[in-house]
């Protein structure tokens, strides 16, 4: 039974699991990424505005306000508040270490008595916490401009965790092997940012080529927003058992490689 | 017997300073091109393949052209106006964090030989991810140049006009907060909503109004004038903006330099 110290000077006991130092670990992983929501929270807002409103303008310059046009905020609305709850998932987490290394104070993170596991847990869970709320303020801005609706809540919430899981797992890969803010911005330009902007995330993939929609379904990325999109509107490109099964099988690569890492303690431990 | 050393004299400027910090300036972004070149070039082709698929195959013309080629220059003025301000804003930030910004101030050279060579260097850096996001563009778009003089000439005083900001935010802002608060609620704003991915033409009367009152509007409609050979707005309005702004600019900068304002203690 593992032991320590508590303030009164006598060893503080815990079971199987360290909840109280997985709670910290947590706490501290969402505040961080939301404690200055003037820009954290009301930057993606903003952002996911203009997106709408660019769309908004470009199709009536293009002269398609009515036919398959009309109802394309409707079908990229759900796309962007997915996208956004990624992309903040992603930078929390691997901004975190690439800080905390930089600042010097990840020794005080890796002699905390908290096991691999709750390690994993609880970064991650900090950025998809940290993801949703902000998730949620564009869906709650969006919906002056967009027609929302919510089909299939389960879903919605299914493909919400696992989308946020996916870029949080990420993160904390790419955040335990960079050094550099430099690696953080290479990865989130060269890998996530096409592989989300290519994802149907602002059009129909029924629209391209033959191949193109044979690679598509290569991309994990597509079945979070297809899944997501399923969940909000009731209608997807592809099949969401499928969705979810791809999903669930990543993540669980991503966490036991997370896991693996943590355990060796690779590149974070002299 | 070493020859007896003598203070360096120059005339009314320091040209070899103003070189100095001009080539230091443009060093600082080659030596991580990957992310001031390639990832603009990388973000444009993304940009123009999720607007190009989520249009469709539109047969209406914009402009007299094709969507695509309307949209190719707004594209490639975005990435050039965005990375001149983040040259000149990074540069100056970054030395104030790093506490390194005495090293700019201490050398002898004049508030407005400071300002030029920052303001060149991001004008440089603009002009360099122009050449390169068009490069990538071209495989995509038959991108044709009508007219190359107003081409040039909006080119380089929207990259210098947004450096000059650049040095304006770079002034301003103590932390990376305060920059990510200009970029997210100033700059983008503006870019998005110059009619890079939109005609004015096309707005209600009112929006028109708005539309061009933004500065970036004139950028973006006089350097595409310079692709297609169509325009939304004046020209020469455009022009007398433009250098209206950039001298402004210029002014102001100089005089927070000579102030010291938020640089020296």
């Amino acid at each position: 039974m593992p032991t320590i110290l508590s303030h009164s000077g006598r060893l503080r006991r815990f079971g199987a699991v360290n909840w109280l130092g997985l709670f910290t670990l947590t706490r501290r992983e969402t505040s961080r990424g939301l404690k200055d929501y003037n820009y954290q929270i009301l930057g993606p807002v903003v952002s996911s505005l203009l997106y709408l409103a660019v769309f908004h303008l470009a199709i009536r310059t293009v002269g398609g306000a009515s036919g398959s046009h009309a109802d394309l905020l409707d079908f990229i609305a759900p796309g962007l508040i997915i996208f956004v709850a990624c992309e903040k998932a992603f930078e929390n987490a691997c901004g975190s270490f690439i800080f905390d290394k930089h600042e010097r104070v990840m020794a005080d993170l890796l002699m905390a008595p908290l096991s691999s596991v709750e390690r994993v847990c609880g970064y991650l869970a900090g950025a998809c916490l940290a993801g949703s709320v902000v998730g949620c303020a564009v869906a709650l801005v969006t919906l002056f401009f967009a027609d929302l609706t919510l089909v299939q809540p389960w879903a919605v919430l299914f493909f919400a965790v696992m989308g946020t899981m996916m870029h949080g797992l990420i993160g904390i890969l790419v955040g335990i092997w960079a050094e550099k803010w430099d690696s953080y911005a290479a990865v989130h330009t060269f890998l996530l940012l096409p592989l989300s902007f290519l994802s149907g995330l602002f059009y129909r993939v029924e629209n391209l080529p033959s191949l193109a929609q044979e690679l598509v379904r290569l991309n994990p990325v597509f079945y979070i927003i297809d899944g997501f999109r399923f969940g909000m509107t009731g209608s997807g490109a592809s099949n969401p058992w499928i969705g979810a099964a791809v999903l669930l099988a990543v993540n669980a690569g991503l966490f036991s490689l997370a896991y693996a890492w943590f355990r060796r303690g690779y590149r974070l431990k002299p | 017997m070493t020859p007896a050393l003598t203070p360096r004299r120059y005339g009314a400027v320091n040209w070899i300073g103003l070189w100095t910090l001009y080539r230091k300036e443009v060093r600082r972004f080659l030596a991580v091109g990957t992310q001031t070149v390639r990832a603009p070039m990388v973000t444009t082709l993304l940009f123009l393949a999720i607007f190009v698929l989520a249009m469709g195959h539109s047969v209406e013309l914009v402009g007299g052209v094709p969507y695509m080629e309307f949209l190719a220059p707004g594209l490639i003025m975005m990435a050039m106006t965005q990375n001149a301000f983040a040259n000149a804003s990074s540069s100056l930030m970054i030395a104030k964090i790093q506490g390194n910004i005495v090293d700019l101030l201490m050398p002898p050279l004049s508030a407005l030989e400071i300002t030029l060579g920052l303001a060149l260097g991001g004008l440089t850096r603009g002009l360099v991810v122009g050449v390169a996001t068009a490069a990538a563009i071209w495989l995509f778009v038959p991108l044709q140049v009508s007219h190359v003089l107003p081409l040039l000439f909006y080119g380089i005083m929207a990259s210098l006009m947004l450096a000059q900001l650049g040095i304006v935010a770079g002034i301003y802002a103590e932390k990376f907060d305060h920059m990510a608060a200009v970029t997210n609620f100033i700059i983008t704003p503006l870019a998005f909503l110059s009619g890079t991915f939109y005609s004015t033409a096309r707005l209600p009367e009112f929006g028109q109004v708005l539309a061009h009152l933004n500065p970036f509007f004139y950028m973006i409609d006089g350097f595409r004038y310079g692709f297609i050979g169509h325009a939304d707005g004046s020209l020469l309005l455009g022009v007398l903006a433009l250098v209206g702004v950039n001298a402004a600019l210029l002014l102001a900068n100089y005089l927070s330099f000579e102030r010291g304002s938020r640089l020296k203690a």
